[in-house]
């Protein structure tokens, strides 16, 4: 009976690593076809894996020490008359499991220094970044405020800034940022095909910057739960080349300045 | 002891189950109106069942022709028969083709020999030919026809309780679960008015254009979100809902309005006091209501099928004045150039006498007005509301908006602001200056000076040329 849990236990063990190996082919570990679209996202995707395979080593080497371990006591038990074994504790051991793990985790916490400080610190976000957009989150949506066409991104509003809502275009191919404010309570900007994720906190202007690398169109959606639309605050974020969005922000500043005069009823 | 342990253990799971929310869903419910319930029992019975077979329940809808509603997504005339019997050509109504139908069709003859009845369909295509299973017995070009009827409808209602009832709730009477944490309060459909249309004062309805801008775009400053995420089919399937949801609550709100003034059971109390008092002998309770009983059913029989009829109409045909596109703000000269000069004249007239902006808005466009500080009448009657300031028509206390902020609840553009002046906002005490009090040129420079507020530097009364000429130098 013994011996069975202990392949029980095994068979578990088995299955968890065998799922783990087939699921990025089956998209079920990064959202769609697995690839980030910004370059500091490949970077984020490139610590995820790394981590996974320092844990899948230590899982399956701690699983085979367990399974060794379920199997002999399995057999051991059989026999009524077994003497058992007395230790206690070998302080080798101790060290020795606390020694090497404390050296992965140190390993794995200067290791993604950079890529934290590429991304939060703001001495070292890119020297060449453009100030696309103001983005303000409230319940339940993203209201966004752009510099007219030729202008840089002040901080207050001004009387020719674009503003739409639920609808962020940044260009792709350089790094572009957002100012991110909230009107009410806290909540989060979230990208998850670009890897970009920022708190917004009443009260604080957050810089976020990120740089896409592919044309397309991303789903933002808010992460910190604030208030009973929380689920569906969902915006999208249209990264384009430098000339659609020159163009684009041209067709909507002509229409936010609309005055509703047509030229046909002139006759009247 | 094991027996008394199965059975919890069967009546256990149902029971979990049903705590999970699992089993059969509550059926939602058009809730009544005050005025309808409040009305004597016959009269009552009679707006209920008038309304109901008028327009049915949530889960069972029921179109009605006489109203000006898109209830399928496909509909056409009969132009000239096919190649067999079973085949015709049909002149889609511009944006009603074919664009996905479901398998397993049905085709809706909507006037003509054929009409209200069904027939299978086994083909249509975008360019007009349809195939049915079998020839219709008579028809005639110019027969309209219908394909899957009520199917823009059926869409409508499903956008609609997912993501709108919750506010505004199932009747569209803006008293959704959610609505009680919400101020300013979601829209009460049922009284017919919506604030930002871009109609005249004249017509009260909005345009599908304007019912359209609102989900789109929301309201900034309310917690109307923007839809901006919804497809395109879904959208124009829940403005017809929200258009049938309001023709639904006006037309029971009229009915109850013809019948409150004698069949209510306030009337029937007032009545009761009036005798009382007069001392008139043999008018109690009981009997003034078998009286009022048998009027009603007498005006039942007699007039009230014409007064529905009427209603009908009149509700039909002021949604449909809003479709006249003569019936749409269109400035007649284009926005006057926003300089420091135009902006000065629309101080002026913000000031004037003539609109007087500023009892509502204050002098410095705050929204601190000295109309906030006054006690106002109800509309339509001598008593005032209990509270001071400005109220809204469904009763809600409302602000004049503050000019300085620079949030605009029906749209920013300039030709927005044009028509809440021109228009004013229906619903609200905010009045129409267009045609009669401000020509054209004015509005606009009112505008031009509405839209400088939120960016005056200081108080207009310190040397105001100066400060609108600064703001005026930022602008190209």
């Amino acid at each position: 009976m013994g011996r069975f849990w202990a392949i029980f236990f095994m068979f578990s063990a088995f299955l968890a690593v065998a799922l783990f190996v087939v699921a990025p082919d089956n998209g079920w570990w990064f959202p769609e076809d697995g690839r980030a679209h910004t370059s500091l996202g490949q970077k984020i995707d490139d610590l995820f894996y790394l981590i996974l395979v320092i844990t899948g080593v230590t899982f399956v080497g701690v699983q085979i020490a367990l399974g060794y371990v379920l199997w002999r006591g399995a057999a051991a038990g059989q026999d009524p008359q077994a003497k058992s074994q007395f230790t206690h504790g070998s302080h080798t051991l101790e060290v020795i499991w606390t020694i090497v793990p404390s050296g992965i985790l140190l390993f794995i916490a200067l290791y993604q220094m950079d890529v934290w400080a590429h991304y939060r610190v703001r001495t070292m976000f890119p020297k060449k970044m453009e100030a696309v957009a103001e983005v303000t989150a409230r319940q339940f949506e993203w209201r966004i405020r752009y510099p007219a066409h030729g202008k840089k991104l002040m901080p207050t509003p001004q009387p020719d800034d674009i503003y739409t809502v639920n609808d962020l275009h940044v260009p792709a191919g350089h790094p572009v940022s957002i100012s991110l404010r909230s009107d009410d309570v806290q909540h989060s900007f979230f990208v998850p095909l670009l890897r970009v994720k920022q708190d917004a906190v009443p009260g604080l202007v957050i810089p976020v910057w990120f740089e896409v690398n592919d044309v397309g169109s991303y789903e933002l959606t808010c992460a910190e739960l604030c208030g009973w639309g929380h689920y569906k605050m969902k915006a999208r974020v249209v990264a384009e080349s430098d000339e659609d969005f020159e163009a684009w922000k041209s067709k909507t500043a002509k229409e936010q300045f609309d005055d509703g005069f047509k030229a046909e009823t002139k006759e009247e | 002891m094991s027996v008394i342990r199965t059975s919890i253990a069967r009546c256990a799971v149902p029971l979990l189950l049903a705590a999970l929310g699992c089993g059969k869903n509550p059926q939602a419910q058009f809730q009544w109106r005050d005025s309808t319930t409040e009305l004597i029992p016959n009269a009552s019975k009679a707006v209920q069942k008038t309304i109901v077979d008028h327009f049915g329940t949530p889960d069972e809808l029921v179109a009605w022709d006489k109203l000006p509603v898109h209830y399928s997504r496909v509909t056409g005339t009969l132009a000239e028969a096919g190649a067999s019997a079973e085949q015709f050509r049909i002149a889609w109504d511009p944006g009603f083709a074919p664009a996905e139908l479901p398998k397993n069709n049905q085709l809706l003859w909507l006037s003509g020999a054929n009409a209200a009845s069904q027939q299978n369909v086994v083909n249509v295509d975008a360019a007009g030919l349809v195939t049915l299973e079998a020839p219709p017995n008579i028809w005639a070009p110019g027969d309209r026809v219908a394909v899957n009827f009520g199917d823009r409808m059926q869409l409508g209602r499903v956008v609609y309780m997912k993501n709108c009832h919750h506010c505004h709730g199932v009747a569209g009477d803006g008293n959704g679960p959610t609505a009680k944490f919400l101020t300013p309060k979601p829209r009460d459909y049922r009284l017919g008015y919506f604030k930002f249309t871009s109609t005249n004062s004249m017509t009260i309805k909005p345009t599908r254009d304007d019912l359209r801008s609102v989900i789109k775009y929301g309201i900034p400053g309310t917690y109307m979100p923007s839809f901006l995420l919804m497809k395109d089919e879904e959208v124009t399937a829940v403005i017809e809902y929200v258009r049938w949801l309001a023709m639904r609550g006006e037309m029971e709100k009229r009915l109850d309005d013809e019948l409150t003034a004698d069949y209510s059971l306030a009337s029937i109390d007032a009545s009761v006091k009036k005798a009382k008092d007069s001392g008139e002998k043999g008018a109690s309770k009981s009997q003034l209501l078998k009286q009022a009983n048998d009027d009603l059913k007498q005006y039942l029989a007699e007039d009230y099928p014409t007064t529905v009829n009427d209603t009908a109409e009149m509700v039909a045909e002021s949604w449909t004045s809003a479709d006249d596109p003569a019936n749409v703000v269109t400035p007649s000269v284009p926005r006057v150039a926003d300089t420091a000069e135009s902006r000065a004249r629309g101080r002026m007239i913000y000031l004037s006498d003539k609109a007087k902006c500023y009892t509502c808005h204050g002098p410095h466009g705050r929204g601190d007005g000295a109309a906030t500080e006054d006690f106002w009448p109800k509309p339509g009657s001598q008593e005032k509301y209990a509270n001071r300031g400005l109220h809204d028509f469904w009763g809600n206390p409302l602000s004049p908006r503050d000019l300085t902020k620079g949030q605009y609840r029906g749209g920013r553009r300039p030709i927005d602001l044009f028509r809440r002046v021109h228009a004013g906002i229906k619903g609200t005490p905010m009045p129409a200056f267009g045609g009669t009090v401000l020509k054209d040129e004015d509005i606009w420079d009112v505008v031009n000076y509405v839209m400088s507020l939120p960016f005056e530097a200081q108080s207009p009364s310190k040397a105001p040329a100066k400060a609108l000429a600064t703001t005026a130098q930022v602008e190209q």
